[in-house]
């Protein structure tokens, strides 16, 4: 980073409207043009987790799609010691909670530019970041830290990708274990609902909110269509058609309405088709 | 009428009130669905109709009543009556045009008039003439007696269609006859052409003194339905009118010149010493007949007769007039209207008289019936055997029915009963007709075809028709073919006309070798001959080639093998007359000892040519036609789907191997033990297991030597520096496995719980097959025969646990989302696809090649993102499924012609295009299918495609094509279609029929050239490459089992595809040939170039421009392009911006 620090006098960092800092970034120390990464201290209203904590966290927009998390990392350790990078296709609260699942059973991220969450040890760096000037780029791919892109990057990825089945099998084997303990767990906590619903010794029910009944299954929505559905079948089979004979005319009534309708729409139609010229032969 | 009319009215002014919300709906998304210049025939929106109440339940009165009923008795729906009606208001002629007519065939009739007289010369004598007017004759022989002088024709009448109110656009001819005073001629004149050429002499007469006048535009000779007995004289009106209609002027004896007796079709009116002038020979008798020579003069005698006779019936039936046009309209989409023995329009009139006189349609009929009943009739008779008469009581000199059958391949007389309409069309030509007719009468029927626009609206050119097409190119050969055939006879009845003398006796001979083979054997009708009068007349051969169309008999068209009798039999010598030397004593399996003849071809596309063998040695053995003078155009667009060394193969026999070793597979699963569940279903999911991948995979042998190694299972891994290896497809099989109460209720459990199925299947085969195998969460590859089968397990409930999620009142509710849509896609859809389509392969042999020809070029043309393989599959499958007007393709060729034409002239917008695979679907499902896509059509595919299993989502479709696509898709294949029926007819173009699969790169702003030695499928490339690279493969015999896991579905150039498109879907297109294509093109999106306000959410590779207070983005364009120098490194060899075609 020498010769950006030769710079640094004569050139100020550039802050945009919106109160954020444009930096460059290059692949290489000889690529020709390079991407703007705009980045500020993260700042929300309402978000309490833990990961992201908000004097301390940079968020920066426009990540190209070379710059995995270690990279960046590294990248950006010379603002002072980062203690975790994330990165995201869009900007918003972090991940949803779920079982922790192993690299081969998560979908495929996109590989596109992402928005990045940096976390750095000490509040001051985000302040050294927001002030470092837009001309002095970053460089992603350097004689230290070679980058693989391209063909190598894929032979790299196809290799990666194998998993010996033993292990893949543990994978599985844990993961299953744990959704066993879950589930039992998820068991054992209904039945003491179901139990707190029972009457006591003296007869008295426990009412509490949340899902009523023993039943194991929650409501389901088809459910209560298919009983609207009975219903209304029920009340269609007690009547009686054609048999009076107003009922007679009526759909004799509807019959021609048919026609007139079709009639109607098949005009439409044609002039339509006449609209585009669609009645020459040739 | 009027109170509808009415009604509609207020129905206009009632709808804007309520539909103005919609109105400004559609504003944006009609901004946004047309390009700027293009907006022309998208502007009509369809609107369901709204009726109130009290338009549709007011008391009907009784003509509307009877309306109502009419158009639901006799039409499928009101709409094909309407269009009907619609049709002949496009080809009747407008008032003002036959004003124009009027005026100006007056002029004429004036002109006429004034011709001055002649003195009188030889007949062989033309000096009377200018130089500017020649005689439109052949005069061979050269010389014959008789006088001639000119006069003023003795009156001048309007006969043919345009009187009869039969004339209908386009190609307007009037017919106007001038009748040659009688003193011109005399009654011998019958004889030695004598007559013919008076009436050439006197047609020249009229040119010369019509020349000179300025009333007429352009003056141009030509004959009468290529007969060069009858030249007529063609006139246009003078100025900008020239063009819009011709009056062509017959020159006929006087009525009853002639007696009708000397034309019997058994007498001889040319003398054989006249015509070979040699010397009178001793013998007596009048020499061979002269049948056609006979009616060709008779033919003038009896034009206003005709017309009498046309008038008298047409007075009758009311509809008469518009019958015959429809019934014009139906020909001429067939071709059968013009050129030599065509069905012409007055043949039509003729045909509607008959029916009308034998009273077997009634006056009272509308059009639609009177073409109803035509077709019938047409499809039911066989005038080639029954001829048919119009002669109520023919006089006693009239040759009989029988007399006609034996000079004629048609007969059908007419009303004087001495004429034969139909001398000079052949028995091929009324086969075709009839053909035509019952196709026609089959689709007509079906209710779930749109007949209107098969009937009428479709042309049916001969290369879109027929399955093989082959050309006659040098005619001149068929001077020989004559001598060869021994037609001396014939040739002097057609005056020397050789093309037309031995063209029914080729016709025969192809027939008879063809046998079984064909159901059809169709010619083109040679054009009439045109030239300026100033020019002699065209010599026989300079018409241009004659074309033969061979509808195939899918079952026998490519059997190398002709069983002819057993050795003993009678009619052995007849076969060996027949083939000649080709045919040989064989002894077959079943003991018997018979004549035969075998063909060459090993592979599929090669039996496929197997008619073009028999045509050549039968055409060269009994007409003397050399191989040099035949093009056939069976497989010419073949080539680009070719591969194999030894056996050139389309793909058929790789196919077949690939369906075998499936077969072989799911067996062995099926029979696996040891699983915790069993496998209710085995079903492929891949287009090489329905025969219809491009280009097959093929069983590979690899060279270890070539790869690394990975270090935990000893894979094989591509190598970095070493080209890329050779492609090998994964070919997806789905498993299902049994329900059971054991499976989780939870999508990650699920997943897990399959990744260990495909652990234990790996096991299983691994050990009892010694298959080597990689399982993943994914799938399973299983290494064998060479082949990479991807064994996916499903869970049938998959997909409904990954619908379902508890809200927060704890209701469980089923919502659809993207990734339980996939999965059914993947586990349902496409092996349901798969088997569907499989099936109608072993119905329709070349099924599987039309679907590789037209995904070759969609994949050329760099489509197959938008036109997915699948969706291909089932536009091809339309056109077996419904092929109205046409038969279903017998041949890949015919097939990829009609597919483009599919794409290019399909009503997408309007129209859902249904495939009923299985014949599932009834016509009452087509409706509600129809009328569910009308109703939501903003909301739909813009490319319909409706299946018995998906009635009204078009679940291929959904994804792909955008509106742009679709349109430059039927754009590029309208063109495409043209320039490939261009090549394929017509041999003065540079024979290249690959220029369709090369596309037009010029329309994107950024082309990718990729490395050839990373592009793993280069062979597959339209133009082959010149180099080769060697990709880790080994000739000799394929293990089936065993050996290292290779690399599978390692192609760079689609991962580098994916990961732009990632990176930079929303800034630009991305478009490859999947099939060796080694450049990407790059078009940008216009919309991603206007600058937008800073937005945290779309920042992807832009950057900010400030202009005082407001921060705008645009796109990073030189960081985009070095990207793609970097994300491709290795892979691609340059960028090139074309920066003078962006408009930013």
């Amino acid at each position: 980073m020498a010769p950006s620090k030769k710079k640094h006098a004569s050139s100020q960092p550039r802050i945009i409207p919106g109160g954020f800092t444009e930096l460059s970034l290059r692949f290489s120390s000889d690529s020709v043009s390079e991407h703007k990464l705009y980045l500020k201290e993260h700042k929300v209203r309402a978000e309490k987790s833990s990961h992201r904590p908000l004097d301390r966290t940079l968020f920066v927009l426009n990540m190209p799609p070379y710059c995995s998390e270690g990279v960046v990392k590294e990248m950006f350790s010379q603002f002072g010691c980062v203690r975790s990078v994330e990165l995201r296709d869009h900007p918003g609260s972090s991940k949803e909670s779920g079982p922790k699942l192993s690299r081969f059973f998560k979908p495929a991220d996109k590989q596109g530019f992402k928005v990045g969450y940096i976390v750095f040890q000490n509040p001051s760096s985000v302040s050294a970041a927001k002030s470092h000037p837009h001309d002095a780029p970053l460089v992603v791919c350097t004689e230290q830290r070679q980058v693989r892109t391209g063909a190598q990057k894929w032979i790299q990825q196809y290799t990666e990708s194998f998993s010996h089945p033993e292990k893949l099998q543990q994978i599985v084997d844990s993961f299953m274990e744990g959704y066993d303990k879950r589930k039992e767990e998820e068991a054992d906590r209904q039945k003491e609902e179901a139990e707190q619903q029972q009457e006591d010794e003296e007869g008295w029910v426990k009412v509490t909110r949340g899902p009523k009944g023993t039943k194991g299954r929650p409501h389901s929505e088809a459910a209560n269509k298919r009983t609207l559905q009975k219903e209304m079948r029920k009340k269609k089979r007690k009547e009686l058609l054609n048999f009076y004979t107003w009922q007679h005319r009526n759909t004799q009534k509807e019959h021609i309405a048919d026609l007139r309708k079709k009639f109607e729409e098949d005009k439409q139609r044609i002039a339509l088709l006449r609209a585009q010229r669609q009645f020459r032969p040739y | 009428m009027k109170k509808k009319l009415a009604v509609a009215e207020d129905l206009a002014e009632m709808i804007p009130s309520e539909g103005h919300e919609e109105e400004e709906d559609e504003v944006p998304v009609k901004a946004k669905r047309s390009k700027p210049g293009e907006a022309g025939g998208e502007e009509e929106v369809y609107h369901p109709v709204k009726l109130s109440r009290s338009d549709l339940y007011r008391p009907p009165t009784a003509e509307e009543l009877n309306q109502l009923k009419e158009a639901e008795s006799l039409f499928h729906c009101s709409l094909l009556k309407m269009q009907m009606e619609e049709l002949l208001k496009e080809v009747a002629l407008s008032e003002r045009r036959k004003q124009q007519i009027d005026a100006f065939i007056q002029t004429v009739t004036k002109l006429l008039q004034t011709v001055p007289d002649s003195p009188e010369v030889e007949v062989s004598d033309p000096s009377w003439l200018s130089s500017a007017v020649k005689v439109p004759f052949l005069l061979v022989p050269k010389t014959t007696k008789g006088k001639f002088h000119m006069a003023p024709p003795a009156s001048v009448d309007l006969i043919g269609s345009y009187p009869l109110g039969t004339c209908t656009k386009p190609c307007v001819t009037v017919d106007l006859a001038v009748t040659i005073p009688a003193d011109v001629l005399h009654p011998k004149d019958v004889l030695n052409q004598r007559y013919p050429r008076k009436r050439a002499l006197y047609l020249a007469g009229l040119a010369q003194h019509l020349a000179s006048s300025s009333d007429i535009g352009s003056m141009r000779y030509a004959c009468l339905h290529g007969n060069r007995l009858r030249p007529v004289l063609l006139l246009t009106p003078p100025g900008k009118d020239s063009s819009s209609f011709t009056l062509r002027v017959h020159a006929c004896p006087p009525p009853g010149f002639f007696k009708p007796s000397r034309f019997h079709p058994q007498r001889n009116n040319i003398r054989t010493e006249w015509y070979s002038e040699l010397q009178p020979s001793q013998c007596e008798g009048s020499g061979p007949p002269t049948p056609h020579y006979n009616s060709s003069v008779l033919g003038d005698l009896l034009p206003r007769a005709h017309l009498q006779f046309l008038s008298a019936v047409s007075s009758q039936c009311s509809a008469f007039a518009d019958g015959v046009a429809l019934l014009k309209v139906w020909l001429r989409q067939r071709e059968l209207d013009q050129g030599t023995g065509c069905f012409n329009g007055f043949l039509a009139s003729m045909l509607l008289a008959y029916l009308l006189t034998t009273h077997r349609i009634s006056n009272s009929m509308t059009a639609y019936q009177l073409l109803r009943n035509s077709l019938n009739f047409l499809a039911s008779a066989d005038l080639t055997v029954n001829g048919i008469s119009l002669a109520r009581d023919p006089d006693s000199t009239a040759p009989s029915l029988p007399e006609f059958h034996d000079a004629f391949q048609v007969v059908f007389v007419d009303p004087s009963g001495h004429l034969n309409m139909c001398a000079d069309m052949t028995a091929c030509t009324y086969k075709q007709l009839q053909h035509e007719a019952s196709v026609s009468m089959q689709f007509w029927d079906n209710p779930t075809v749109d007949g209107f626009h098969s009937l009428l609206m479709t042309p049916k050119p001969m290369i879109r028709t027929s399955d093989h097409v082959f050309q006659l190119c040098e005619l001149v050969k068929l001077q020989s073919s004559c001598k060869k055939m021994n037609l001396l006879s014939e040739l002097m009845d057609h005056s020397g006309d050789y093309v037309h003398t031995a063209l029914p006796f080729i016709l025969s001979l192809l027939q008879r070798g063809l046998g079984q083979r064909i159901h059809l054997l169709t010619h083109s009708l040679s054009p009439d001959p045109e030239w300026s009068v100033e020019s002699e007349a065209p010599k026989h051969k300079a018409q241009p080639p004659l074309s033969f169309g061979l509808l195939l008999s899918p079952e026998l068209a490519a059997s190398v093998l002709e069983r002819g009798p057993a050795a003993d039999n009678p009619t052995a010598a007849e076969f060996r007359q027949l083939w000649g030397s080709r045919s040989e004593l064989r002894r077959f399996q079943d003991g018997s000892i018979t004549e035969a003849v075998l063909w060459d071809g090993e592979s599929m596309c090669q039996k496929r040519l197997v008619p073009r063998q028999i045509i050549t040695h039968l055409l060269q053995l009994h007409a003397d036609i050399p191989e040099s003078c035949m093009r056939y155009v069976g497989s010419m667009v073949d080539d680009v789907i070719k591969t194999g060394r030894e056996v050139p193969s389309t793909g058929e026999e790789g196919s077949l191997l690939v369906v075998q070793s499936y077969d072989d597979l799911s067996r062995k699963l099926w029979r696996l033990e040891g699983l915790p569940l069993s496998i209710t279903a085995v079903q492929g999911a891949h287009p090489a297991l329905r025969y219809t991948q491009v280009f097959p995979p093929v069983p590979l042998k690899l060279d270890y030597s070539f790869f690394d190694r990975e270090k935990a299972s000893r894979s094989l891994v591509p190598q970095e520096g070493k080209p890329c290896p050779a492609y090998i497809t994964p070919i997806t099989v789905i498993c299902h496995m049994e329900g059971s109460g054991k499976w989780p209720h939870d999508r990650f459990a699920i997943r897990h719980i399959r990744t260990a199925f495909h652990i234990r299947l790996g096991e299983l085969l691994k050990k009892h097959h010694n298959y080597t195998c990689r399982p993943c969460p994914t799938h399973l590859d299983v290494w064998k025969d060479g082949l990479v089968f991807r064994i996916q397990v499903a869970y049938h409930r998959e997909p409904q646990v990954l619908r379902e999620s508890v809200n927060a009142e704890g209701l469980l509710v089923v919502r659809d989302n993207e990734e339980a849509q996939a999965l059914e896609m993947a586990t349902m859809h496409k092996p349901l696809l798969t088997s569907t389509l499989h099936g109608l392969q072993q119905q329709h042999q070349c099924f599987g090649g039309v679907c590789r020809l037209a995904k070759r070029w969609l994949g050329s043309q760099l489509f197959s993102e938008d036109i997915t393989e699948d969706t291909a599959d089932l536009l091809v499958a339309s056109l077996f499924l419904q092929p109205a007007p046409f038969t279903p393709p017998g041949s890949p060729q015919v097939g990829l012609l009609r597919f483009l034409h599919l794409l290019s002239s399909f009503d997408w917008r309007n129209n859902p295009l249904v495939v009923n695979l299985n014949n599932q679907l009834a016509a009452t499902d087509y409706t509600e299918i129809k009328n569910d896509f009308m109703a939501s059509r903003e909301s739909l595919p813009v490319l319909f495609v409706a299946t018995p299993k998906d009635k009204n989502q078009s679940l291929w479709t959904k994804r792909a094509p955008s509106v742009q696509m679709l349109q430059r898709v039927v754009m590029v294949a309208a063109e495409s279609l043209k320039l490939l029926e261009q090549q394929l007819m017509d041999r003065e173009q540079i024979q290249d029929v690959r220029v369709v699969m090369r596309p037009p790169l010029d329309a994107y702003d950024v082309l990718i050239h990729l490395n050839p030695k990373q592009v793993p499928l280069l062979s597959q490339a339209v133009d082959p490459p010149t180099v080769t690279f060697s990709r880790g493969l080994m000739a000799g015999s394929v293990a089936h089992s065993g050996g290292a896991l290779p690399v599978i579905d390692y192609d760079p150039v689609s991962l580098y595809l994916a990961e732009l498109r990632d990176a930079f879907g929303d800034l630009a297109l991305f478009f490859c040939d999947p099939h060796g294509g080694t450049v990407i093109a790059v078009l940008w999106k216009p919309k991603a170039f206007i600058p937008m306000p800073f937005k945290t959410s779309q920042m992807s590779a832009r950057r900010v421009a400030v202009t005082g207070e407001e921060a705008n983005t645009i796109p990073n364009v030189e960081a985009i392009l070095e990207d793609f120098r970097v994300m491709g490194k290795g892979l691609i060899k340059s960028v090139e911006a074309r920066t003078e075609k962006w408009s930013f």
